[in-house]
């Protein structure tokens, strides 16, 4: 496509994404809705900016990701190893196992949700449990596939070089089934930053989910539409993100028959080398660290302010709870 | 590997390799419609491989020509027999000896510097060696310039091409071929099989090369061994006295070259068992030259 | 047995395949009997049941059953009436409107509908409406984009076909276009009705006073354990009905695609 044609297709498909911003900030300065309960985008956008100045934001996006983050790391923890190891060794027991794994993965997590505040109260440990649970199903089903089904030709041709069996993990089992896993690691996080929100909404002092339940409690409807539109961008760019890093990652996958088209040249694609490696490690490290510390502060400033009382999620309509009100 | 007890360890030799008594049987599961049974995969072959030799196995598919090869890699054991490289009997799969597969089976996840490191990274030769040898069989190979690219980025021929760098870049003394070119174009498999005599010469290798295709076998071959099916059974082995070096457009048109892949043909064609020869069938190799049939 | 192929669902084999589940239960049946904490956080299957079966008789849980999926079926049915016909127009009619609307909707498609909740909650009230609003707003998107491909994707040479036969505007419709886009408008269904399920519990959890999440939920704040067991029991068991009447359905609508040899 020609850089003119390109542009003109890049107008149009953004046109309508305009169109509907401006509907959002017009409508309600015509009072064709009632401003009161849709305020037009500018004021939504000043609300964004005022809860990001005073750092409130700033927090429960923390608290909210460290839940997210930790509750990934311990599901890889979990369904890693027991992947690989059901999906290359044990391949019996998988299939034994299969049916009882595929009925506990349909068990709609909401469901579960009161019992893990059973089993583990309501702390942290809940909703880090509950983000486990979920976080480990597409992850390990994905780890049994990608690992059942390396070519056998590449292990054949490694293990006429007589590769140790870690030399064949390391070098050629999880190489292969690395994109598979990754996709699956992808549905995962989706699926976490879901069921996050809704358990944050449920039973939390702090966090995305509870910033916008509490803003709602309170009437507060700016708040709740900054809130709001805070999580959708930020569920929406974390897609865009594992989207991108799995293609940037696995670039030397084969492109769909369109990319290899012969003469066609292959766009670009950046590959991240070492330095992206450590500052995303880095990055999450300063996630799981800064937001164990955030996470205890609350959690000890809620405990203060409630007077020790064993107060479980509200339900609306029932009186707002001031104690973690200043937070 | 029950009866290993019954082979030796050790056999006085001068050859690279040598193939004793090798006799492969598959248990066969029980089916629906099939009872449970034996399949003889090999039946007693026994093979002598000179060094520096390039000795074709030739045979239509299922005569067992895989698994003996898989057998000399290593990767399988013989139900009886045994398999001697420089008098030492093979017991699992080393380094000593180099394999190409039919499919490539390169590793897409990395370059095709890295895949031609593979084998060395295994042997664990320090990193600067090895840029300095992959560069070495890269360049051998003819794919000066594309060290960087991944494998979907090559064609097939350039990929066979890395397989071959591949096997050859951790030094093995014997390479073994296992219907290497079955998967390339005509044209490029022509070209693929002047490369791989032109690095047979320069390195030196002994090299074992499966193939189901005659022409294959007696261009590229200083022997052919000519396996028939049912059970698999080496027939005989026929010695190639064609000139070196060979190219494929000179030797190919040469009256001998037709009269051996008669004869092999012939071979094939009178295999005791299931395979009949088709009755109107004339021999290509007469109308080409009748003079060299006698 | 007419063909050996069909394993009759009964038989030991077909049990035998499912023995890790019925180890689960025996796990589940025994554990809670060893004492300790186990004891008071677990309730075994046989207690379960027992559960189950009183709610039964009481009627208590038919009355959360009927309100949870008559929830679910009127989201559901609104969602569909709106995203089938808006599919068909965006991926037949109007091509270059839908290239305009696309990256909205796609946007919209990909909200994170909690976030919405409190939304609807104040607009429609605590009502009946805001939970139909989340069902609606979640089945929608799936049933829209499918019906979008599949429309999009239907062979141009089979319309010209059937016009070159003289096929009026609405035979064409049912005959050719509904059938060639039916497996992409079939998937669509399928996902929305799927998390129309799942997003409901949790809906009813936040804000409700009836209905199965509630159910659950409430049982947990009142530390009814045995209750609570068999409220999630039967959330799962539902959800898996669903899941395995809509594979069904599908198989026999759509019997036609699976022309192709089966894995």
């Amino acid at each position: 496509m020609s850089q003119a044609g390109y542009m003109n297709n890049y107008l149009l498909r953004s046109s309508g994404v305009l169109l509907f911003l401006t509907l959002w900030e017009t409508a309600p300065r015509l009072a064709w809705l009632d401003p009161y309960f849709v305020p037009p985008l500018s004021v939504v956008v000043a609300e964004i900016g005022l809860l990001l100045g005073t750092g409130d934001l700033p927090i429960h996006l923390l608290v909210s990701s460290w839940r997210g983050v930790t509750g990934l790391f311990l599901a890889l923890l979990i369904a890693l190893p027991l992947g690989v190891i059901l999906g290359r060794w044990l391949t019996g027991l998988a299939d034994a196992l299969d049916p009882l794994l595929r009925v506990l993965s349909q068990v709609n997590p909401f469901a579960l949700l009161p019992l893990f505040l059973l089993f583990f109260g309501i702390g942290e440990t809940a909703k880090v449990a509950v983000v486990t649970w979920v976080t480990l199903w597409p992850i390990l089903f994905y780890t049994i596939t990608a690992t059942r089904t390396v070519d056998p030709l590449q292990i054949k041709s490694a293990a006429a070089l007589g590769v140790t069996r870690s030399q064949m993990l390391c070098k050629v089992i999880l190489p292969a089934a690395v994109p598979t896993i990754f996709i699956g690691i992808r549905i995962g996080a989706s699926l976490t930053f879901f069921i996050l929100i809704a358990a944050e909404m449920l039973g939390a002092g702090s966090g995305l989910g509870w910033l916008v339940h509490n803003s709602a409690m309170n009437y507060l409807i700016p708040r709740i539409y900054a809130g709001a539109t805070f999580i959708i961008l930020l569920g929406f760019l974390l897609n865009r993100f594992l989207l991108y890093l799995e293609k940037s990652l696995f670039a030397w996958q084969e492109y769909p028959a369109s990319w290899t088209t012969a003469g066609e040249i292959r766009p670009y694609v950046w590959r991240p080398g070492k330095g992206a490696a450590i500052a995303g490690a880095a990055t999450l490290s300063v996630i799981l660290i800064l937001g164990a510390c955030e996470v205890r502060k609350l959690n000890q400033e809620a405990m203060a302010g409630a007077g020790g009382s064993s107060g479980h999620a509200k339900h609306f309509g029932t009186p707002v709870e001031s104690g973690s009100g200043g937070f | 590997m029950a009866r290993d007890a019954d082979v030796p360890q050790q056999i006085q030799t001068d050859a690279k390799i040598v193939v004793k008594g090798i006799t492969s049987v598959f248990h066969l599961k029980k089916t629906r419609t099939t009872p449970a049974g034996e399949f003889i995969a090999l039946n007693d072959i026994n093979l002598e491989v000179r060094k520096g030799e390039f000795l074709v196995l030739v045979g239509p598919s299922g005569c067992g020509k895989s698994t003996l090869l898989d057998i000399l890699a290593g990767l399988a054991h013989p139900t009886s027999g045994g398999v001697y490289i420089d008098g030492k009997k093979v017991t699992g799969p080393a380094l000593d000896r180099g394999i190409v597969l039919q499919g490539y089976a390169l590793f897409p996840w990395r370059t095709v510097r890295q895949n031609v490191e593979f084998g060395l990274e295994i042997k664990k030769v320090p990193k600067q060696e090895r840029a300095a040898i992959s560069d070495n069989f890269i360049h051998l190979v003819g794919l000066d310039g594309f060290a960087d690219r991944f494998p979907h980025e090559l064609s097939g021929g350039m990929k066979q091409r890395v397989a071959i760098a591949r096997a050859l870049a951790y030094d093995p003394e014997v390479l073994l071929m296992d219907e290497p070119f079955a998967a390339v174009d005509a044209q490029t498999r022509e070209s693929l099989q002047d490369e791989l005599l032109r690095i047979w010469e320069a390195t030196g290798k002994t090299i074992l090369f499966v193939t189901h295709s005659i022409e294959e076998a007696v261009f590229l071959g200083d022997r052919v061994a000519v396996l028939t099916p049912n059970p698999g059974t080496l027939r005989e082995i026929v010695k190639i006295d064609l000139p070196r070096p060979r190219h494929n457009s000179d030797t190919r048109s040469s009256a001998e070259f037709g009269w051996i892949r008669r004869k092999i043909w012939e071979l094939l064609q009178n295999a005791p068992s299931d395979a009949r020869p088709h009755p109107n069938a004339v021999p290509v190799a007469d109308a080409i030259s009748p003079t060299a049939a006698l | 047995m007419p063909t050996r192929n069909i394993v009759s669902p009964w038989s030991l084999s077909r049990w035998l395949d499912r023995s890790s589940i019925l180890l689960f239960f025996a796990v589940w049946e025994v554990a809670p009997r060893c004492g300790g904490l186990l004891e008071t956080f677990i309730a075994p299957p046989s207690v379960v049941l027992i559960t189950l079966w009183e709610l039964l008789l009481s009627g208590e849980l038919y009355g959360h059953v009927a309100i949870s999926l008559g929830r679910a079926i009127s989201g559901f049915t609104g969602a569909a009436l709106i995203a089938l016909p808006l599919g068909f127009l965006l991926g037949g009619n109007f091509t270059t409107f839908e290239r305009i609307v696309t990256p909205v909707l796609r946007f919209l498609g990909q909200v994170n509908p909690f976030s919405l909740f409190p939304l609807f909650i104040l607009i429609f009230g605590i009502s009946e409406l805001s939970k139909d609003a989340m069902i609606f707003w979640v089945c929608i998107w799936p049933i829209l984009f499918n019906t979008i491909t599949g429309v999009k994707g239907i062979d141009p040479l089979l319309v010209k076909s059937a016009r070159s036969m003289g096929t009026r505007l609405l035979p064409l419709f049912f005959n050719v276009i509904l059938p060639a886009a039916s497996p992409g408008i079939f998937t669509g269904l399928k996902m929305g009705a799927g998390s129309a399920f799942f997003m409901l519990i949790a809906a009813e959890m936040i804000g409700a006073s009836r209905g199965l999440g509630w159910l659950v939920w409430n049982a947990q704040i009142n530390f009814q354990i045995p209750k609570l067991f068999a409220a999630t029991v039967v959330i799962s068991v539902l959800g898996m009905i669903l899941n395995t009447l809509l594979v069904t359905v599908e198989r026999h609508l759509l019997g036609w695609r699976d022309s192709s040899p089966h894995h």
